[in-house]
C-alpha cells in the first residue's frame, strides 16, 4: 500500500498560491476580452454584410476544430515573433503573454456561438418593435436585442467559462506554471508527485463543483 | 399620406404580394383583411419599410419607401406601428418602453419625455402602471401600452398589424376601444384585423386581400352591403357568423 | 519576417536515418486516430448505460450516476492524465502497478491516456444519453409500459432507439472533442499530432511547416468525421419526425 505523505503542501502553500495567480489571470483575462470579441464574432455573423459574416464564421469554425493544444503553441510560436517585431524588444513574461492571446482568441470563437444563439433566440418582433420606433440598427442590438440576449446566455456563459477554467491547465505545454503546474513541479522536487496531484485534482473539484452548483442555481432562478 | 403602387413581394419562387394597389388619404381609416396568408401583414410590414419589396412604389408622405437612398429609420420615427404580439421590451419598465425612442431617436429632452408618456398612459388609462414591468400586465393592458408607445413618437400616421388577434376575448374591447378613439380625433390609420365591429364602426374603407392581391377596395357601406367578389362574400360569411 | 520556407523538409530523412519527417507526421496521426476511436468507442460503452441509470426512478442508481458525472466534469483533463499515469499504478495493488511502471513506455502511455479520455468522455455521453431519453417525454414511456413491456424493454425498443438519433449530431461533436482532447496525451509523451508537430520544431528549423501541416490534418480529420456523422444520420433519419429543440 502506498505511503501517502502530506507534508509537502503547508510549505508549498506560497509557491502554489502563486500558480493560482497565473491561473486566474489568464482565466478572467480570456473571459472578459473573450466575451467581448465573442459578441462582435456573433453580430459579424449574423451581419447581412457577406464578407463579414464569412469571415466571422471562418475564425469561429477553425478556433474550434484545432486542439486548444495546438492554439497554445501555435500563439507561443507567434507571439514573441510578432511583439519582437511591434516592441523591438522582448517582454518578460513572454510565455504568460502568449498564453493570454491564445486563450482570449481561443474562447471567443467558443463564447461567440453561445452569444449568437442568445440573439437568434431574442424574437425576431422585438427587433421590428424597436426598428418601427425608428431606431437605427446600433441602437436595436444595443438597447433591445444584446440585453435580453445575454440574460438569456449568462448560464451558458458561465458553464463555458468553468470549462475555460479547467482549460488553463494545458499551458503546461509551454512550461507557464500555472496552479497545476506548480503543484507537479513541487510534487517532482519533493518526490511526492502522488500527494501534490491528488491535491491540485481536489482543489479543481471543489472549486469547479461550487460554480456548477451556483450556476444551476442562477438557472433555475431565471427559468 | 400613404400610397400603394403595383407592390410586388418574393420570398425565394413564392410570390406574396401581387401587384397590390391602394391608397390612404389623411384622417382616413381604413381596414385590411382577408383569410390568414392573404399577405396582409406582409402588406402592411411594406409600409414603413419593415419588409422589403421586389417591385413597384410605396410613398409615405412624400417619401419613397423603397428609394434606396430614403433614411427609413427617420421615416419609421414619423410612422406608428403596433404588432399582434405588443413586442413591449421586456427588460424596460413601461415608462421606460415609452421614452427610450423619444430619447434616443428624436433626442428630446428627458423631462419633457416623461411627460409626455405619462399624458400618453393616462390616455389609454394606465398611468399607475408606469413602473411596472411588462411580464407584469395582461395581454390587454400590454397592447394598451404598445399603442401608447407609438403615440409617444407623434406619429404621422399609424400602422396597426392585427393588434387584437392575441388577445383574450375579454380584453379585446379595451383595446379596441382605445382604437375608435384615435380614429375620431382624426389619426390617419391603416388597420390589419378581423374585428369587423371595429370596421363598421370607425373605418371609411374597406380592403380584402386573398392569395396576395388586394380583391376589393370599397367604402365601408358598399362592402359591408353588397360585396363584389365571391371570395369577399364567403369570408364575410364566415367571419360575421361569430 | 526572414523566414525560410521549405515544405520539401518533410521528405528529408530524420537525424537517425530511417524514416523521412513525414513518416512522423503519420506516425502522430495514426495514434491521434487510435486514441482518439478507442476512447470514444469506450467512453460509448461506458457512457450509454450510464446515461440509462441517470433517467431510472431508482435514486441510488441514479446518483450514482451523477457523482461519476461530477467527478469527471469537475476535474481539469489534463490533471486527470496526470493522475491516471502517476498516481493509479502507485495505487493499484503491488503486482498490477509494478506491471504497469516496467512494461513498454509507449504502452504506459497509450494505456493511461486511453482511460484518462475514455472514462472522461464517458462521463459526457451519459449527459447527452440522458438529455435524448428526457427530450422524448413521459409519454413515450407511459406508453411502452401500458403495452405490458418491462422498464428495461421499453428502453431497448422504445427509448434508446429515438434517443440516439436525437443526440446524434451532440454525439458528433462529443467525437470531434474527443480527437480535440487526445491531443493533451502530448504532455505524457504520447506520440500523437501535436507531440509530432513539437518533434518536428525541434529538429527541423521549419516550425511553420510543421504546425500548417499538423492544423491541416486535424480540420481533415474534423472534415472526414463531420462527412461520416452526416451520411450515418441520413441513413438513420426517422421520416416525418422532426426533431425539435
Amino acid at each position: 500500500m502506498y505511503e501517502f505523505d502530506w507534508s509537502s503542501i503547508p510549505g508549498a502553500l506560497p509557491y502554489l498560491a502563486h500558480g493560482a495567480i497565473i491561473t486566474l489571470e489568464i482565466t478572467f483575462t480570456a473571459i472578459i476580452v473573450g466575451i467581448v470579441w465573442g459578441t462582435l464574432l456573433a453580430v459579424a455573423r449574423i451581419s447581412s454584410i457577406k464578407i463579414l459574416a464569412r469571415l466571422a464564421a471562418l475564425y469561429v469554425n477553425l478556433f474550434r476544430s484545432i486542439p486548444l493544444v495546438m492554439v497554445i503553441l501555435w500563439f507561443f510560436l507567434i507571439v514573441p515573433q510578432a511583439i519582437q517585431s511591434l516592441f523591438g524588444g522582448a517582454i518578460q513574461d513572454i510565455r504568460l503573454t502568449s498564453a493570454l492571446v491564445a486563450f482570449s482568441l481561443f474562447q471567443a470563437a467558443y463564447y461567440s456561438e453561445i452569444i449568437r444563439a442568445g440573439i437568434q433566440s431574442v424574437p425576431k418582433g422585438q427587433a421590428e418593435a424597436a426598428y418601427a420606433v425608428g431606431m437605427r440598427y446600433r441602437q436595436v442590438m444595443l438597447l433591445v436585442v444584446l440585453p435580453q440576449a445575454f440574460r438569456n446566455m449568462v448560464p451558458l456563459l458561465l458553464t463555458q467559462s468553468i470549462i475555460l477554467f479547467q482549460d488553463t491547465a494545458l499551458v503546461y505545454v509551454i512550461g507557464l506554471g500555472d496552479f497545476f503546474g506548480t503543484a507537479q513541479r513541487v510534487g517532482e522536487r519533493d518526490g511526492r508527485i502522488v500527494e501534490l496531484l491528488l491535491f491540485a485534482g481536489a482543489v479543481y473539484f471543489v472549486i469547479c463543483s461550487a460554480s456548477s452548483y451556483v450556476v444551476k442555481r442562477l438557472q433555475e432562478r431565471t427559468a | 399620406m400613404i400610397s400603394i403602387r403595383d407592390i410586388s413581394k418574393w420570398y425565394g419562387t413564392f410570390n406574396v404580394l401581387k401587384s397590390c394597389s391602394a391608397e390612404v388619404k389623411k384622417g382616413e381609416v381604413v381596414v385590411v383583411c382577408g383569410p390568414s396568408g392573404s399577405g396582409k401583414s406582409t402588406l402592411i410590414k411594406c409600409v414603413n419599410g419593415l419588409e422589403p419589396f421586389q417591385k413597384g412604389e410605396l410613398i409615405v408622405n412624400g417619401t419613397s419607401v423603397g428609394d434606396p437612398k430614403t433614411d427609413l429609420p427617420k421615416l419609421r420615427s414619423h410612422v406608428g406601428m403596433v404588432f399582434q404580439h405588443f413586442e413591449l421590451f421586456p427588460h424596460m419598465s413601461v415608462l421606460r418602453n415609452l421614452t427610450i425612442a423619444q430619447l434616443k431617436v428624436l433626442g428630446r429632452d428627458p423631462q419633457e419625455a416623461n411627460e409626455r408618456a405619462l399624458k400618453l398612459l393616462d390616455r389609454v388609462g394606465l398611468k399607475a402602471h408606469a413602473s411596472k414591468f411588462p411580464g407584469e400586465l395582461s395581454g390587454g393592458q400590454q397592447q394598451r401600452v404598445a399603442i401608447a408607445r407609438a403615440l409617444a413618437m407623434d406619429p404621422i400616421c399609424m400602422l396597426f398589424d392585427e393588434p387584437t388577434s392575441a388577445l383574450d376575448p375579454e380584453m379585446i374591447n379595451e383595446v379596441l376601444d382605445v382604437m375608435v378613439q384615435l380614429a375620431l380625433e382624426g389619426m390617419t390609420m391603416m388597420v390589419v384585423t378581423h374585428e369587423m365591429g371595429f370596421a363598421r364602426k370607425v373605418a371609411h374603407r374597406v380592403i380584402f386581400m386573398d392569395e396576395g392581391s388586394i380583391v376589393e377596395d370599397d367604402l365601408k357601406e358598399s362592402f359591408f352591403g353588397s360585396p363584389r367578389s365571391e371570395r369577399a362574400r364567403l369570408f364575410l360569411s364566415k367571419i360575421l357568423q361569430h | 519576417m526572414h523566414y525560410h520556407w521549405n515544405w520539401s523538409v518533410f521528405l528529408s530523412r530524420v537525424p537517425s536515418g530511417e524514416t523521412t519527417y513525414l513518416a512522423w507526421l503519420l506516425v502522430g496521426l495514426q495514434w491521434t486516430v487510435a486514441l482518439s476511436l478507442v476512447s470514444w468507442i469506450t467512453a460509448l460503452v461506458i457512457g450509454t448505460p450510464l446515461g440509462v441509470l441517470r433517467t431510472v426512478p431508482n435514486r441510488w442508481l441514479s446518483g450514482f450516476a451523477a457523482a461519476y458525472v461530477a467527478i469527471f466534469r469537475n476535474i481539469p483533463l489534463l490533471v486527470q492524465l496526470f493522475i491516471w499515469y502517476f498516481v493509479v499504478p502507485e495505487l493499484v495493488p503491488r503486482h498490477l502497478g509494478d506491471w504497469f511502471k516496467q512494461t513498454n513506455p509507449l504502452f504506459q502511455e497509450f494505456i493511461a491516456s486511453w482511460l484518462c479520455l475514455g472514462l472522461f468522455t464517458a462521463a459526457r455521453v451519459t449527459e447527452q444519453v440522458r438529455a435524448g431519453i428526457n427530450s422524448l417525454g413521459r409519454g413515450q414511456q407511459g406508453a411502452g409500459l401500458a403495452m405490458g413491456l418491462s422498464l428495461p424493454q421499453v428502453y431497448r425498443y422504445v427509448l434508446l432507439p429515438m434517443a440516439f438519433r436525437i443526440i446524434l449530431p451532440p454525439l458528433t461533436s462529443e467525437f470531434l472533442n474527443t480527437i480535440k482532447n487526445s491531443a493533451v496525451a502530448t504532455t505524457v509523451g504520447l506520440v500523437e499530432l501535436s507531440r509530432q508537430a513539437q518533434q518536428l520544431v525541434d529538429y527541423t528549423a521549419q516550425p511553420y511547416e510543421a504546425f500548417i501541416s499538423v492544423t491541416l490534418l486535424y480540420l481533415a480529420l474534423n472534415g472526414l468525421v463531420m462527412f461520416f456523422m452526416h451520411v450515418l444520420e441520413r441513413r438513420t433519419r426517422v421520416p416525418g419526425y422532426m426533431v425539435s429543440r
